[in-house]
């Protein structure tokens, strides 16, 4: 059976604490940029939480909401990047192959939910932080797109890991790092195409939105209220 | 070019690149003989314990293997060894169920620091200048040992002292036993939440001089005063785990979480009521709203027992706490608080927690009586969703940290804490350890405290070594956890715990009796593998208490609230209206003096960050273009 | 065509390319220096990486694509208005003709530059390229970026072919005014131009081909530029009117860019008598026409974003309209609308002074109106915890100013080495009978009929 991975984000239950943005950045070699760079709007998060402010003090209500790559399935970055660096994977990935990217940052442009992200500078770390590198995944050069890639090496990790033991990847196996991080489980991922997958039930919960589902472009993450 | 010229050119510039990389240092290192047998590219996961708080959360961490340069017999060398790649939750562990927050992943930077410390140093110029250089462990040994070995002599051993972090385990244990052996008094144990008061008020409360572990997710309705348990504060991560349960893990069932405190945390920003209040008067309100509840008959005085009895006028009524007076002085309107309370008391389970900034305050311990005997009314203590006490082993004795200044410390010996660093100025802290003739730090950096210090011996990185936790909240049950180390130790470090055991067994004067264990391995492997669980009930005299004005040091003006946003999390335009994005706004003078904040109508509509200090506020302004517009997000 | 009148015509337009006046070495020096900072500031991009540039996130385009944008626009100068006055056979067009077409080859050029320097990896530019690679991958032919490279390409091609045809007699006529190496290039540039009736012939019929066929690749161009905006779901790009506003408003800056030219040759080359208050009025009428033309887009454009009333467009639109790009909106609706439009529209105001006023400012509005489409749109997206604000680099001020440069450096070595103005058109223009035999007479009359 072929996996449709998505995910579901309960913002109920987020408290913004952040922890999957840190999970991610050690998980996927995320470079730091230092402070001044930051500042200048070059900080790389392949998730973020984003606050919301409503009301006039002292009323004043705050909402979190983590945003990563919708993984969307009809995707406003693929069609317009000309050399295919982004394009659709059999199981409804997008994928951004660094090797292909020359950096016209068209796919960041058309991206309604701002999730891609340049890599401005050769990304640096300090001696010895380099040692803690992960080696699954490939550290981005000057000049190319990056992205969220749902953990793309360890669904791949777990699909082989199922395929030796000679069964079906179990629903709750795999785990982004954001996933496997949140304290509160508001983060849920899985196989779309198993109806009796938790991110299955709880993408069809009544309480269920996408993000600028208007855009038309199909995310697979479904955020419950 | 023809192909001869083309094929020399080529081999010159090739043979001239190699000669260049000759000469670069990197490719001169010696190549150490591999310690340990991996295979490459497959990762392993060994346990180990969180150090960053005391939550004690068990972690998973990703060993692969890798090159790394390291420090061996004072060789700088290149070798193939498993490093931590990543640190996950335990799935295991009681605490954390495999969760992280954000300052757990991030731990492992603490190992790979550019900054950390490679070898002990010694101070050559003036406390605070920074000026270090460096000696062997056998010279710094026998510094620390002469050191010992002349307070020893002068019979001296009282000016001793140790100061640590407020973790419990053997580690603690160690140092406890090392200081009573040899005659000094027992740990200064430094914390910044001021949780020891937390401690007293359910020792006198409720018998356990203990943080309290929450079962929020069974929990229909909980009110914290102030606690950002969501945040930093007690054992989040197994805190965030019940939050989450509490919002969406029942079918049908939804928790209400009301947030009281001055200025907006984390956990305030996710309540569904966030009731700001004048700092200090947490007690007040909590009253105010027991007495609503047992003026309705909703419950009666006498459910509350022990803790009810310690507050004054508690059998009557608390007539001295009607919600008018409530309003008058904490600033909640009195429909609201009346409002809380029988929702307080008419969802089942409910809980009332306090925590954080109310407990700092000069009258904390009231405050955390008066939650607590609000708890004891609704019948929330050991019941589902509400109060636990995790069982306890034995638990080593500490000092808090204001006896530093007190007691005459000729030797002071720091593990892990930066009090320097952490205590507002007024507490006068580096003043006090300036004072002090000779301190040792066990700390991987040159932070503010360790500057101080005459020596510095740096300890491995928790990954490096044994590590092991007896967390005091987090699970309903008993924990402990112990780890070996995850990797070999990148620098010319040892752990404190072997320091302190090899320093124990070189002192002229030994230690009376012996420490039996040569290493911490040792210890930790002789330890007790289901230490027995104590019930160490308090019993001290039982005294009412009444409400106290909390008091401020000097003028708030004096200590300004900075706020320092990430660069990348500030505002990235400077807000119209007040041109700056951090604006002291015009505040009035109400009654009692309560100041509310009054804006300008063109100041922002959207606040960003809504801050209290005392009796002042500040507000920081987000989105001004959205602002102008009217315009709300979502 | 008296000899007098043929020698003067042949000596005043010649003058520039057979004397180098000394202002000539010093003009070349400054704007050579120019554009060598501008190139230093592009290694110094490309070894630190775009990090010295002002992009960030969100705003990823800026500087450089509203500089490729303007100056593609700007190339809409030339071919389009030379094809279509050649097409519509206005005879005032002789002089003009060359000035617009050159402009239009740099402008391209410099333009096409642009999404190169903007890339990340700019290196690997190739990419953008259908070449057999090894792997077998091919660029993606949906996206909009391709379609430009082959759109641009396909327009230089046509734009230079345009440009070197009726070059080729006034090449001849340089190789029979020159000697040593200048006349052995200039001999294999006029390709054996001899002058006889069959070549004179076969030139006719080939520029009235490329005269229509550049005419829709013109129009394809720049809508495909504008293709780059409209097929994102950004707010205030996602527009059908953006094809149609993009090329009005190139062939809007074009004709400005056009009359600066024109105006500058004419004062610095001494050609008044060739370049009369009649072509800048008559160009002026043309200007009055876009500019009508462009504020009738972007009202519409605004109204109906106005009307629609979607709260992510409506950001982008406010804050345009009277938040922080305000200023440079209404600069740029005065500069392109409001001054222009009685100095263009009164007659007596319809000088040669009044119509470059006008089209300098037009130039500099048409500038801002590029850099609003791109920066706001993109620095206010959908969710407003991204948004973000712009500001440029010292890199991307300079290499701006340095396409300026290397536009007018690019103009003044053509001027020196080739003919601003057609001669041998100039030369039928003003006496077609006696230049040519009754046949030849009849058949170019033949070829310049108007077709219905």
């Amino acid at each position: 059976m072929s996996h449709r991975w998505g995910m579901a984000v309960d913002l109920d239950r987020c408290t913004g604490c952040e922890a999957c943005v840190t999970a991610c950045r050690a998980e996927n070699n995320v470079p730091t940029v230092g402070p001044e760079q930051a500042a200048r709007g070059r900080a790389i998060n392949w998730i973020r939480v984003e606050r919301y402010y409503e009301g006039e003090f002292p009323d004043v209500r705050v909402k979190f909401r983590p945003v990563l790559c919708q993984q969307c399935d009809a995707a406003p970055c693929e069609p317009v990047c000309p050399t295919y660096a982004s394009h659709h994977t059999e199981e409804g990935l997008n994928a951004q192959v660094y090797n292909r990217c020359i950096g016209t940052r068209y796919c960041a442009n058309a991206c309604p939910y701002n999730v891609r992200f340049f890599d401005f500078a050769n990304p640096v770390w300090d001696k010895p932080l380099h040692l803690q590198l992960n080696p699954d995944v490939s550290v981005r050069e000057v000049g190319v797109m990056e992205k969220c890639t749902f953990c793309v090496q360890r669904i791949n990790e777990g699909k082989t890991r199922a395929k030796a033991e000679g069964r079906e990847v179990r629903d709750g196996e795999i785990k982004p790092a954001c996933a496997q991080a949140c304290p509160t489980t508001a983060i849920v991922f899985g196989d779309l195409n198993d109806p009796e997958s938790e991110v299955s039930r709880l993408s069809h919960s009544p309480r269920g939105s996408k993000l600028l589902e208007d855009l038309g472009t199909k995310p697979k993450i479904t955020y419950l209220r | 070019m023809d192909r001869r010229q083309f094929i020399k050119a080529t081999a010159l510039t090739g043979t001239s690149a190699t000669l260049a990389s000759c000469g670069n240092p990197e490719y001169h290192l010696i190549r150490f003989i591999p310690e340990e047998a991996l295979t490459p590219g497959i990762a392993v996961l060994k346990p180990s314990v969180c150090p960053l708080c005391s939550a004690g959360c068990g972690l998973s961490v990703r060993v692969i293997e890798g090159e790394a340069e390291v420090i061996r017999k004072n060789q700088l060398g290149v070798t193939k060894m498993g490093l931590a790649k990543k640190l996950e939750g335990d799935p295991a562990h009681p605490v954390n169920q495999g969760r992280l927050c954000a300052r757990g992943q991030a731990a492992i930077q603490v190992t790979y620091h550019p900054d950390r410390l490679g070898h002990p140093l010694k101070r050559t110029g003036a406390r605070f200048t920074g000026q270090f250089q460096e000696l062997t462990w056998d010279e710094a040994l026998s510094e620390l040992i002469s050191k010992l070995d002349s307070l020893a002599m002068a019979n001296d051993q009282k000016s001793l002292a140790f100061l640590t972090r407020p973790q419990r385990g053997l580690r603690s244990d160690l140092v406890a036993e090392f200081a009573s052996r040899f005659g000094a008094p027992e740990p200064i144990a430094f914390e910044f939440f001021s949780d020891d008061v937390l401690r007293r008020a359910n020792a006198l409360s409720f018998g356990k001089e203990q943080l309290p572990t929450f079962d929020f997710a069974e929990s229909r309705y909980v009110i914290a005063f102030g606690a950002d348990f969501l945040g930093t504060w007690n054992s989040p991560v197994s805190q965030s785990i019940g939050y989450g349960q509490m919002r969406q893990g029942r079918p049908g069932v939804r928790g209400k979480f009301i947030q009281v405190e001055s200025r907006m945390s984390q956990t305030g920003a996710n309540a569904d009521e966030w009731v700001p209040m004048k700092p200090g008067l947490d007690g007040v309100l909590a009253l105010g709203l027991a007495h609503v509840i047992m003026k309705a008959g909703l419950r009666r005085p006498e459910a509350a027992g022990g803790a009810g009895t310690l507050i004054e006028g508690w059998a009557g009524g608390l007539a001295g706490y009607s919600p008018e007076e409530v309003e008058k002085q904490t600033g909640v309107a009195a429909s609201r608080s009346e409002r809380l309370a029988k929702e307080f008391a008419d969802q089942r389970p409910a809980v009332a927690l306090i925590g954080g900034a109310p407990l700092a305050q000069t009258n904390g311990l009231f405050s955390a009586l008066a939650v607590n005997a609000l708890n004891a009314l609704v019948g929330s203590i050991e019941t589902p969703g509400g109060i636990f006490f995790t069982p306890q082993g034995r638990v080593a004795q500490t000092r808090s940290i204001d006896k530093v200044a007190d007691s005459n410390i000729q030797l002071l010996l720091i593990d892990g804490a930066n009090p320097v660093f952490a205590t507002p100025p007024a507490w006068k802290v580096r003043e006090t350890l300036m004072k002090i003739p000779f301190i040792v730090s066990f700390g991987n950096f040159l932070d503010e405290t360790s500057t101080l210090a005459d020596l510095v011996l740096p300890d491995h990185s928790f990954l490096e070594s044994w590590v092991d936790s007896r967390p005091e909240s987090g699970a309903k049950t008993a924990v402990a956890s112990v780890a070996g180390p995850v990797m070999r130790p990148l620098h010319d470090t040892r752990a404190m715990p072997d320091v302190l055991l090899e320093v124990g067994r070189k002192l002229k004067k030994p230690l009376s009796p012996a420490l039996p264990w040569q290493t911490f391995e040792e210890m930790i492997r002789s330890s007790e593998k289901s230490p027995a669980v104590i019930d160490r009930r308090y019993s001290g005299a039982a005294r009412t208490v009444n409400f106290i004005a909390p008091q401020f040091d000097g003028d708030a003006g004096e200590y300004p609230f900075h706020f320092l946003p990430y660069p990348s999390a500030a505002p990235q335009r400077i807000c119209p209206g007040c041109r700056n994005y951090r604006i002291r706004s015009r505040a009035r003078c109400g009654a009692a003096g309560w100041r509310s904040i009054r804006r300008r109508p063109q100041d922002c509509r959207l606040v960003r960050e809504i801050l209290w200090r005392s009796h002042r506020a500040r507000v920081l302004c987000g989105f001004p273009r959205l602002c102008r517009r009217g315009l709300r997000p979502m | 065509m008296n000899l007098e009148t043929k020698n003067k015509i042949n000596d005043d337009l010649l003058r520039p390319v057979l004397h180098t006046s000394p202002w000539f070495y010093v003009i070349v020096l400054v704007l050579g220096g120019i554009i060598v900072a501008g190139l230093g500031s592009w290694m110094y991009q490309m070894s630190h990486g775009l990090v010295v540039a002002g992009i960030k996130w969100p705003v990823y385009w800026a500087f450089y694509i509203t500089n490729f944008v303007f100056w593609i626009g700007i190339s809409h100068a030339g071919t389009l208005i030379s094809a279509i006055l050649r097409l519509v056979n206005a005879t005032w067009r002789r002089p003009v003709t060359r000035c617009a077409e050159v402009i239009t080859v740099f402008a391209l050029m410099i333009g096409a530059l642009f999404p190169i320097i903007h890339l990340g990896r700019p290196w690997l530019a190739f990419y953008l390229m259908p070449y057999p690679s090894e792997r077998g991958i091919w660029p993606n032919f949906r996206s909009p970026l391709v379609w430009d490279f082959f759109a641009i390409s396909t327009y230089l091609t046509g734009s230079t072919l345009f440009l070197f045809l009726p070059t080729i007699p006034d090449f001849a006529l340089m190789r029979d005014r020159t000697t040593g190496l200048r006349q052995r290039i200039y001999g294999m540039l006029s390709l054996g131009w001899q002058g006889t009736t069959k070549q004179w012939h076969r030139l006719e019929s080939a520029m009235q081909i490329m005269a229509i066929a550049i005419v829709p690749v013109a129009v394809s161009v720049h809508t495909i530029v504008s293709f780059d905006f409209s097929m994102s779901p950004v707010p205030m790009w996602h527009s059908t009117v953006f094809g149609p506003y993009f090329v009005a408003g190139a062939i809007f800056s074009g004709i400005a860019a056009l009359i600066v030219a024109m105006a500058v040759l004419r004062k610095v080359l001494h050609l008044e008598e060739y370049l009369h208050p009649v072509h800048f009025h008559n160009l002026g009428k043309l200007l009055l026409t876009m500019s009508l033309l462009w504020a009738y887009f972007t009202f519409v454009e605004r109204l109906t974003v106005w009307y629609g009333n979607a709260p992510a467009e409506m950001a982008v639109f406010w804050e345009t309209q009277t938040g922080s790009y305000a200023p440079l909106f209404w600069t740029m609706v005065f500069c392109n609308f409001v001054i222009p439009l009685p100095l263009l529209g009164i007659r007596r105001l319809r000088t040669i002074t009044g119509t470059v006023v006008a089209s300098s400012l037009i130039v500099v509005g048409m500038w801002l109106e590029r850099f609003l489409i791109i920066v706001p749109s993109l620095a206010m997206k959908n969710l407003p915890y991204s948004w973000g604000f712009y500001r440029p680099q010292p890199v991307e001020i300079m290499i701006t100013i340095a396409t300026f440069a290397a536009m007018a450096f690019l103009y003044v070595l053509f001027s020196k080495f080739v003919p601003i103005i057609s001669i041998w058109e100039l030369k039928v223009g003003a006496h077609p009978r006696r230049v040519l035999t009754p046949q030849e007479e009849e058949e170019a009359q033949e070829l310049w009929r108007v077709r219905p």
